[in-house]
This record gives C-alpha cells, sequence and structure tokens, in this order.
C-alpha cells in the first residue's frame, strides 16, 4: 500500500516552541472543570408529513459534574433524539421546549456562533456512526488538528503535537496519524473520532452508542479508554446505549427512557438492584447474563408487544399496552412521577414495586400478554 | 424454557465439516495477471473440523472477522470450500451440483442478521414464506397456503390478518420471526443462524431466542448459532466453539467453555463481557494490536502477536487441539506439551506467566499516566 | 385489516412487477411537475393519433394563390393558420402531422433501447465475473463511439429512412442505460433477501424475475423516459442536418427546409411552432424523468 502524502512527510521531533505552547494548551485544557446539565422539561417533536412526530416529551434529568449518566432504552424511545438536541443537531422545523442548562447556561435556542463556542469546546460528541464520518481524503492527524485549530489560538505544530497526545491516550501510535481513514480499521477509526472528541477537553462527552456496531474485545477496548480518559479529563459523560450492563459498569446515574418519555431514573445500582418500574424490571429480564456453573439458568424474558405509535401517543401510560401490572386507571391518568429514595419512576403503582419485582421474574407473567401484536 | 438439555451422544449427526477450508483469491489486475503474480488469498476459514447432532444448538463466537459467517456460508454451500468435506447426514455434499445441490438447499437453510433487508419489501409475509415451495416446486397453491400458515404458527405469529401484510408494516422482532418462518417451511434439518438478534431490542431479543430453541427441540433441528454475544450464545446453546482467524481454538459443553475458560483468547474474549453486577468485572488485560489479516496468517499459534503469554515456542509451532476434560478440546501449547517435548530448545508458555506487556496500548497508557499525574 | 375468510381465493396474494410498475407510477403522479409534464405528453399523443384528421391539408401539397402562384412564405392567415412554406406547403398540417414522426421515433427507440440496455444492465449486474467482464467492454466500446459523427456516417451509409435513425438511435443510447441499471442491480444483488434466495437453491431466473427487476423497474422507467427525449432530439438533429427521412415530415426537416431556404431567421411562423413543441415535449419528458430520479434517489427525495 502506498502511501499518499500528507503536508507534513515523515516525523519531525517538535520543536522547543512547539513544546512550550503545547504544555501552555495541555494545562490551559486541563483547567477545564467538569460540566454540570440539567435538563429540564425537554420535550422534542419532529414535524413530519403525517403531523407532529412526540419524540421526546417532558424529560427531565441531572448529570452532576464530574460523573456519567447511562441513557437506555428500546431503539426508536429518542436518546438520539435528545443527545442530538443538546447540541443543537436537531433538523430544523423540529419544536423543543423546556430547558438546558450546562453550567447555568441554556444551551436550547442558541444561534449558530453561541453554538459553536459551545460545541466541542465545552460539550462534544462521539456518535454511533462516528467512524464512517472520517473524511477520506485527509489524513487523520489534518483532521484531528483542524479540530483543534479551529477553536484555540495555537500554531500548526502544537495542534498536531496535540493530536500525538490525544492517539497516544486512545491507544494508538502517533504515526499512524499520517494515515487515511480507508486504512484503519473499524474500531481504529472509533478510537480516532474518540480522540477527536476529547481533544479540546471539552466538559461534558455525548457518547451515543460509541460501540454498538463493534465485537466485544474492540468494545470492552474501547469503553476502558473512554473510562480511563473519563478519570483524567475530570469530564461528566452522558452515555447512549442498550447494553444496560455497560451502563452498570460505567455510569453513577441511570435514566431508562421509554416512548419518548423517562420511565425511571437514579442511581444506577438502585434502579437495577430494585427497580421501581415495570419496564425497567421487564428489560433488566430481558438482558442475558452470563450461564453460571451449577446454577439453573435464568429464564430469558421477552417484553411483548411493540411502542407505541408517537405520532398519535397514547392516553395514560405509554407503556400500559404492554405492563402486566396495568390497570385501569394506568389507560387513562398519565402517571406522576413518584420519588422514592434517590429513584424517580413514572408508575401509577410504585408502591406494589416489590411485589411487581418479585412477579416480573417470571416468565408466565410476561406470557400472558403474548400475542398481543 | 431455556435451561438447556443435555445432547444424547448417540443422537444422529446431522452435519459435520472436516478440516474445512474456504479461501477467497483476491481478484488480479490484468497486469499482475500477465506476470503471473498471483495476488495472495485470504485464508478465511482455514481448517475447521465441526459436528452438530440433532437437536443440538452449537455456538459460534469470534471476533469480527474471525470467518464465522464464512463458515456458516460454507455450511449451506453459499461458498465453495477450497479444501475439506461436509458431511451431510454421512453423505458428501462438498462439491455436489444440480439436483442434489437443490436436494441440499431444501435440507439446509440460513437466517441472517438484518431484518430489515431480509425480506423483499414488494412480497406480502404470504408470499415470502411461500416462496422457497415455489422455488421447489412443492404443492399446490391451496396446500402451500397450508403449509405457509402453519409456518407462521410456528415462528408465533398469527396467520390471520397477518399474511397479506408488508414487511413494512412489522417490528424488527417479527420480521426476524418471518425469515425464520422463511426458513422453516421446508422443514429443514439444518439452520445457520448468523446473528439472528443482534440488530434486534434486548426486550424482543429473548423470544427469538426462545423461539430457536423451542424449534430446536420440537423438530429436531440442528442449528448453528453465530453470535458476538455470549451472553445469548449461554442461553441457547449446548456447545460452543471459539474462532480465531480462521481456525477453532476452543471447543466443548457451553458451561465449560464460557464459564471455565482455557485459552487466553478466549479468556479475554469472556473477560471483555461487561458485567450487570458492579465489583464482578474481572480485571482486563489489554490486547496487543489488532487481529492480524488473514492474508497475511502468522506462523505458528495465530494468537502469538496477541497473546500475553507467547514464548518462542508459540511464534514457531502451531498447537494442535488437545483433548481436556469432557469434550473439552483447547488450540494451546500450555494445555498440550506434546509440541514442548519436540522442541525442548524453545520456552514453552505457561498458565498466568505474561512475557511481555501490550506494546501500543497498554504501555502508551501508563506512561502517560504517569505524565498526567505528575 | 383483511381476515381470511373462507371467501378469499386459497392462494396467496401479492404483488406483481406490474403492480411494483404502477406503485411507482403513482408516487411519480404525486409530484405535480410530473403531471404537467404527463398532461403535456398525454395532448402530444392525442394530437399525433388524430394528426390526419386535424390536420387541414396533405402536408406535402403545394398551395396556390388564386393567380395560380405557388403560395410561398404566407404569414399566418384565415386559411393558413401557421402560414405556409417557402415551398407552398401548409405549415399547420407538416407541423401537426411531425407530432407522428417525433413520438413514433421516440417511443420505438426507447422501447429498443429499454430492452437492451435493461438486458445488458441486469446480466452484466446480476451475474458478474467474466460475464461483467465481457458485456461492459462491449459496453466501453460502444461508449467511445463519438454521437454525431456516428449517427451521421451511419445514416449517410444505410440511407435516410425512419427505421435507419431508430437504429441509430438505439446503438446510440443503449450503451449509458446499460451503465445506470448494472449499477442498480449491483446494488440489489446485495440484498440480504437475494443472498437469501440463492441459499434456498432459487434459480437466477427465478431471482431475476421475482426480486431484481420488481426493484429495479424504476430505473428502468427513468432511463426510457430519457430515452425518449434523447431520440426525439436526434431524430430532429439528424433531420436538421439533411439526413432525415424524405418521405416524412419530421420537426427537424421543417427547421432544416427553413433554414436551407434562408428563411430561418425571417419566416417565423415556420420555425416556432417546430422549435416550440420540441423543447416542450423534451421538457415534459425531462419533468416526469426528475420525479422519476428523485424517487430512485432517496438524496433527492423531499422531507
Ligand atoms: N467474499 C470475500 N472475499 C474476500 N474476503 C472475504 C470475503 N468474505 C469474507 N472475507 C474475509 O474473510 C474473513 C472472515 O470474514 P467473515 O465474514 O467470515 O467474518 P465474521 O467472523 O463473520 O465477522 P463478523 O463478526 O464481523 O460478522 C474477513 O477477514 C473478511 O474480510
Ligand atoms: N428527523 C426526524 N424526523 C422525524 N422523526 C424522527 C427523526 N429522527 C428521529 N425520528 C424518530 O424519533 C424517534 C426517536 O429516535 P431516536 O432518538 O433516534 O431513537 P433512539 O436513539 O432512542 O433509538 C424514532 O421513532 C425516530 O423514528
Ligand atoms: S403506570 Fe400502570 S401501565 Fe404504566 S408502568 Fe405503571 S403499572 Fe404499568
Ligand atoms: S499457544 Fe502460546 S501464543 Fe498460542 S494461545 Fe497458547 S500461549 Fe498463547
Ligand atoms: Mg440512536
Ligand atoms: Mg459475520
Amino acid at each position: 500500500m502506498v502511501a499518499v502524502a500528507s503536508p507534513r512527510f515523515g516525523q519531525r521531533p517538535a520543536s522547543p516552541a512547539t513544546l512550550a505552547e503545547l504544555e501552555k494548551l495541555t494545562e490551559r485544557l486541563a483547567r477545564k472543570p467538569a460540566a454540570h446539565l440539567l435538563v429540564d422539561g425537554l420535550s422534542i417533536g419532529y414535524s413530519t408529513l403525517r403531523g407532529r412526530f412526540h419524540a421526546v416529551e417532558d424529560v427531565s434529568f441531572e448529570v452532576p459534574a464530574g460523573t456519567n449518566l447511562g441513557l437506555v432504552g428500546e431503539s426508536g424511545c429518542g436518546k438520539s433524539t435528545v443527545v442530538k438536541t443538546l447540541m443543537g443537531l436537531q433538523p430544523e422545523a423540529t419544536q423543543v421546549s423546556g430547558r438546558a442548562l450546562l453550567d447555568g447556561q441554556n444551551i436550547l435556542g442558541l444561534d449558530e456562533t453561541a453554538l459553536r463556542d459551545v460545541r466541542w469546546k465545552r460539550m462534544s460528541l462521539i456518535t454511533q456512526s462516528a467512524m464512517n464520518s472520517l473524511d477520506p481524503v485527509y489524513c487523520i492527524g489534518d483532521q484531528i488538528s483542524e479540530a483543534i485549530l479551529a477553536h484555540e489560538p495555537v500554531s500548526k505544530a502544537t495542534a498536531w503535537a496535540r493530536a500525538e497526545q490525544m492517539f497516544a491516550l486512545v491507544g494508538l501510535p502517533a504515526g499512524r496519524l499520517y494515515e487515511f481513514p480507508h486504512m484503519f480499521s473499524g474500531g481504529m477509526r472509533q478510537r480516532a473520532v474518540i480522540a477527536m472528541a476529547l481533544a479540546l477537553n471539552a466538559g461534558l462527552l455525548l457518547a451515543d452508542e460509541p460501540t454498538t456496531a463493534l465485537d466485544p474485545i474492540m468494545q470492552s477496548q474501547i469503553m476502558t479508554r473512554i473510562r480511563g480518559i473519563h478519570a483524567h479529563l475530570r469530564c461528566s459523560m452522558i452515555l447512549v446505549t442498550h447494553d444496560i450492563a455497560v451502563v452498570a459498569e460505567t455510569c453513577e446515574n441511570i435514566v431508562v427512557m421509554y416512548a419518548g418519555k423517562v420511565a425511571e431514573s437514579g442511581p444506577t445500582a438502585e434502579v437495577l438492584e430494585s427497580p421501581l418500574h415495570p419496564y425497567t424490571m421487564g428489560l433488566k429480564n430481558a438482558f442475558p447474563r452470563l450461564p453460571e456453573r451449577g446454577a439453573p439458568r435464568q429464564p430469558l424474558i421477552s417484553i411483548p408487544g411493540v411502542v407505541p405509535n408517537l405520532l398519535l401517543p397514547p392516553a395514560g401510560c405509554r407503556f400500559a399496552s404492554r405492563c402486566p401490572f396495568a390497570t385501569e386507571v394506568c389507560h387513562r391518568v398519565t402517571p406522576p412521577v413518584v420519588q422514592v429514595g434517590a429513584q424517580r419512576a413514572a408508575c401509577h403503582h410504585t408502591d406494589r414495586a416489590a411485589e411487581f419485582r418479585v412477579a416480573a421474574a417470571r416468565p408466565e407473567t410476561w406470557r400472558t400478554m403474548r400475542g398481543a401484536v | 424454557m431455556s435451561t438447556r438439555h443435555a445432547i444424547d451422544p448417540s443422537a444422529p449427526l446431522v452435519i459435520e465439516a472436516q478440516d474445512l477450508k474456504t479461501h477467497f483469491q483476491g481478484r488480479s489486475g490484468i497486469l499482475s495477471a500477465l506476470v503471473g503474480v498471483k495476488p495472495p488469498s485470504a485464508r478465511a476459514l482455514d481448517g475447521v473440523d465441526l459436528r452438530i447432532r440433532e437437536r443440538e444448538i452449537v455456538g459460534l463466537v469470534g471476533e469480527s472477522g474471525c470467518g464465522k459467517s464464512t463458515l456458516g456460508m460454507t455450511l449451506v454451500r453459499m461458498y465453495q470450500p477450497t479444501d475439506g468435506q461436509i458431511l451431510y447426514r454421512g453423505e458428501d455434499i462438498t462439491k455436489v451440483e444440480g439436483r442434489r445441490l437443490k436436494a441440499y438447499r431444501h435440507s439446509a437453510q440460513i437466517i441472517f442478521q438484518d431484518p430489515y433487508s431480509s425480506l423483499n419489501p414488494r412480497l406480502t409475509i404470504g408470499q415470502v414464506i411461500e416462496e422457497p415451495l415455489i422455488i421447489h416446486g412443492i404443492g399446490t397453491a391451496a396446500e402451500r397456503r397450508e403449509k405457509v400458515i402453519r409456518a407462521l404458527e410456528l415462528v408465533r405469529i398469527p396467520a390471520e390478518g397477518n399474511i397479506d401484510r408488508y414487511p413494512s408494516d412489522l417490528s424488527g422482532g417479527q420480521r426476524q420471526r418471518v425469515a425464520i418462518a422463511r426458513a422453516l417451511v421446508l422443514e429443514p434439518k439444518f439452520i445457520v443462524a448468523d446473528e439472528p438478534v443482534s440488530m434486534l431490542d434486548v426486550s424482543i431479543q429473548a423470544s427469538v431466542l426462545e423461539l430457536l430453541d423451542e424449534l430446536s427441540r420440537e423438530l429436531g433441528l440442528a442449528v448453528l448459532y453465530i453470535s458476538h454475544d455470549i451472553a445469548t450464545v449461554g442461553y441457547i446453546c449446548n456447545h460452543v466453539a471459539v474462532m480465531y482467524l480462521g481456525r477453532i481454538v476452543e471447543e466443548g459443553r457451553s458451561e465449560d467453555v464460557l464459564m471455565r475458560p482455557l485459552h487466553p483468547y478466549t479468556q479475554r474474549l469472556m473477560d471483555a463481557i461487561p458485567r450487570m453486577t458492579p465489583g464482578e468485572t474481572p480485571e482486563r488485560i489489554e490486547l496487543r494490536g489488532d487481529v492480524p489479516s488473514p492474508l497475511a496468517v502468522p506462523p505458528g499459534c495465530r494468537f502469538s502477536s496477541r497473546c500475553p503469554y507467547a514464548t518462542a515456542l508459540c511464534e514457531a509451532v502451531e498447537p494442535a487441539l488437545s483433548d481436556q476434560a469432557e469434550a473439552h478440546r483447547v488450540r494451546c501449547h500450555i494445555y498440550d506439551d506434546r509440541a514442548a517435548r519436540a522442541h525442548p530448545d524453545l520456552p514453552a508458555p505457561r498458565a498466568g506467566k505474561i512475557t511481555e506487556v501490550a506494546e501500543t496500548g497498554a504501555l502508551v497508557a501508563a506512561a502517560e499516566d504517569a505524565r498526567w499525574q505528575s | 385489516m383483511k381476515q381470511a375468510s373462507p371467501h378469499t381465493p386459497a392462494a396467496i396474494r401479492g404483488r406483481s412487477a406490474w403492480s411494483a410498475a404502477w406503485d411507482s407510477w403513482r408516487q411519480v403522479m404525486q409530484d405535480s411537475f410530473a403531471v404537467v409534464g404527463v398532461s403535456i405528453l398525454l395532448l402530444f399523443v392525442i394530437i399525433a393519433l388524430t394528426a390526419p384528421y386535424l390536420a387541414p391539408f396533405d402536408p406535402f401539397k403545394a398551395m396556390m394563390t388564386e393567380t395560380g402562384r405557388l403560395a410561398r412564405l404566407r404569414p399566418p392567415s384565415g386559411e393558413h393558420l401557421l402560414g405556409t412554406t417557402a415551398f407552398g406547403n401548409d405549415v399547420l398540417s407538416q407541423f401537426l402531422h411531425g407530432f407522428r414522426v417525433a413520438l413514433l421515433v421516440g417511443l420505438v427507440a426507447a422501447i429498443a433501447v429499454g430492452f437492451i440496455s435493461t438486458l445488458f444492465g441486469v446480466l452484466s449486474g446480476y451475474f458478474g465475473g467474466w460475464v461483467d467482464d465481457v458485456l461492459m467492454r462491449i459496453t466501453d466500446v460502444a461508449l467511445s463511439i463519438p454521437t454525431l459523427p456516428f449517427s451521421i456516417v451511419a445514416v449517410a451509409l444505410l440511407g435516410p429512412s425512419i427505421e435507419n435513425i431508430i437504429l441509430v438511435i438505439t446503438v446510440l443510447f443503449w450503451r449509458n442505460g446499460a451503465r445506470i441499471i448494472r449499477s442498480a442491480v449491483l446494488t440489489e444483488r446485495e440484498r440480504v433477501y437475494v443472498k437469501w434466495a440463492r441459499a434456498a437453491g432459487a434459480s437466477h431466473f427465478h431471482i431475476i424475475m421475482r426480486h431484481i427487476l420488481p426493484n429495479i423497474i424504476r430505473v428502468v422507467f427513468l432511463w426510457v423516459t430519457m430515452s425518449v427525449a434523447f431520440a426525439v432530439l436526434t431524430e430532429a438533429s439528424l433531420s436538421f442536418l439533411g439526413l432525415g427521412d424524405p418521405t416524412v415530415i419530421s420537426w427537424g426537416q421543417m427547421l432544416n427546409t427553413a433554414f436551407s431556404s434562408g428563411n430561418l431567421r425571417t419566416a417565423w411562423w415556420w420555425v416556432v411552432p417546430p422549435s416550440l413543441a420540441l423543447v416542450m415535449l423534451v421538457s415534459a419528458l425531462y419533468l416526469i424523468g426528475r420525479a422519476y430520479e428523485e424517487q430512485t434517489n432517496p438524496r433527492l427525495r423531499k422531507r
């Protein structure tokens, strides 16, 4: 394979001036504090040909500075919509209401210039398909240093040196900065994108399914990196995933979404240990666990039925059509958010959660609903 | 229920692969063809033995690109093997063509990963499931309809009201069940399921897995279940094979392989799985480098370029599969001293003795750590 | 939702390739530009069919004045709505007959082009390998033929008849179509259901008819639509260059006679109608084609 010439051919040791500038940049970036994010009553409606699509409704959560928040839920429940809107990347004509306070400043409805200041510097994004978003005609190093130059008043050499630093952080040899995206494997490209997202040490990292497309070894390597870097850089993170085990390993807090609403939120350990919302119980039981030697296998339980159509959201609880514990009131009245300890759940019957948890562990409970298409 | 029964070792073998190889020849340009240079071939599948009995579900796991799908596609004769044999109920079908190949296609089916593009959007559910019957010229229109309805019942989709719907009206889980119904309507004896649930939501994965499990027991199907998701393999498989770079490196009963993995690669693969309960998370040693390309398979043990225990012996001599307890077989010098005895001059690997720290990742990260802390 | 009652036929129903074509047609008709295009086209077809009844005179008949002289270059009047040519022919009658030629050439050539390019495109895209190599080398050779010089030489050699012109047009336009259809087939061939059908033992014929053709029919339609426009334009250019069939009247020929008699700039009644009709026909086809293109290429699809 021929390495096509990049602007800087071969590796030169950085000059003392560059090193000094790099040191200053690193110091400046390291002084950035972790961000605090408060999302309050966020509703997002896409306009479609067939009317308003209520992708997200009245979502509230908080990311305390320096912590990780896991956002989980079925596909289509609005996880990416929340993340995209926080970055100001929602399509035009999308109705957004509510507040999202990043260190006290509302970032919803900022104009492009103000957003440019927030993106990358204070908040950066790794998307699911990020590894395909690299430009095939520029070498990776150029793309990372461009991103740095766009926001920091440093020389090109310094930006490049910073890119080398970030490459080391994600476990890629600096020499490979000169290579083009097609020369990288999927996992390496994903790591390069992570390096880019971290280069300006944004206070808040939004990671939308950063490892979903990858195999378990690559997935664990990348998650290990992200966790390690997170510890270094002391940033906050929202991790979107459908793998609750990844959340269990990585995040202090969890938000479980269902059909555009928050079903349950709270500290990860508590929510997974003693869920209050029947959907969380179902999700936990449906999640395959490793077999234990000698122990009988836990039955796998699937949640019957499908997510409601959000063009015409049903009245009452959105989970009611699939919930084995639904009562008459569930189909009629939108459930209130109930706080139990540090956990919050939107369910009419949180008082019976202990009883539900026992029942939810039995496959028959869910099977009675089967055939509901 | 998902407690997997034990397999009767005398149950008849449905499919057997013997030293199966599938190499992909790169297409040569006109110039190199004139000069007579053959482009290197990708050794995607490079000597695999596998047996699946009636009612058995064999799991196949491994990293991306290790050759799992190639094995599946070769077993259903979608790829022509370069070498080795495929026996279907004792009959050699490696090279059959024409009528006999079509007869084999009748008995062996494959289910693909992507439920969203595996059904032709222009056909109704009924037409989709009827298609294999038409291909094999089975029955009259009325008889075919009967069979289609029965197949839909098998996958628990009510035929009434669904048979004339289009795939776009169905959820991912339902589509995957239609794909399974399409595979079942010919009453096959062997099914390759290549990541059948990896694109489905967790909440519906379970129902598809359970279905596969029940069907294999009720219909006596032999299933090859290919997946990245080791936890689901633990759920429905009797037997698990772990592949690395075109070869099986470890196989055995699923509890043995998944709970007490012997091969360093399997151990790493198991450690990589995220755990739900905090504190259960194992220590993860990062593998160095990437999977070698099947275009340039390393000499000796294929895993030696990344194995933390690798020694000179590993780099020189490829280990053979050795029998451990109870049908548990491993391809590693640590568990098999035959090669070490034949080459006393080369140091042999020992369990737990790490010979080298990963050169790129961990080292650099450690150095970085020191820098950041200081 | 339909119920499977005892009265429903026992066989499984569904859509055929034709209904696929019908579907995409209906979708195209949701585009208002396409509706305009189709209306114009329809009008043109009606005129072409009824031209002999609509035309007030024989298009070749030389008109005489009362004084017995040739009625040359008469501007529009009550008798000759679009005036007369330098040879005393009624322009309106010639113009109306021109519709027949334009549509005949367009339709026949487009069908031939559509058939050949589909055949080549499907065979080479679906089978790939050496079939593809051979067919695409042939296509490449065809593509290297320069359009205008080739048509001039070919028509000059074969003789200027409408059949030969259609032949030349077909030879010229199947080649791009084959490439476009081939690339559509290449995408279709990789669909999971095509792979599955092969694994289930389906014959190539079965796969092509059931899975490939219905899904590429829009691309074929798009190409056929565009070919009609190319064919009409090519016929007009050849006729304009004096290589038209002398036994029929086409718009190109009208322009050619106007030009060669030196009246292109002055006899506007003679020049404008055929030019306008050509522009309208090509634009109508373009509008329809654009609507198809929009459908075929999701990137252009409106939100
Ligand atoms: N048609 C082909 N031509 C050339 N090489 C191929 C072909 N198909 C697969 N390969 C190569 O063979 C190797 C094994 O591929 P295979 O698809 O079997 O991997 P896999 O284990 O199924 O991976 P994944 O988990 O990502 O699906 C890969 O290196 C791949 O690039
Ligand atoms: N641009 C859009 N226009 C209309 N609907 C959209 C758009 N983007 C996403 N949606 C819909 O919004 C819902 C939530 O989408 P998303 O946030 O991507 O889900 P998740 O990330 O949880 O899988 C889905 O039903 C999706 O189809
Ligand atoms: S509110 Fe009712 S339907 Fe909704 S989750 Fe609670 S019990 Fe189930
Ligand atoms: S043979 Fe050597 S290199 Fe291969 S897995 Fe065993 S210890 Fe590692
Ligand atoms: Mg998403
Ligand atoms: Mg695969």
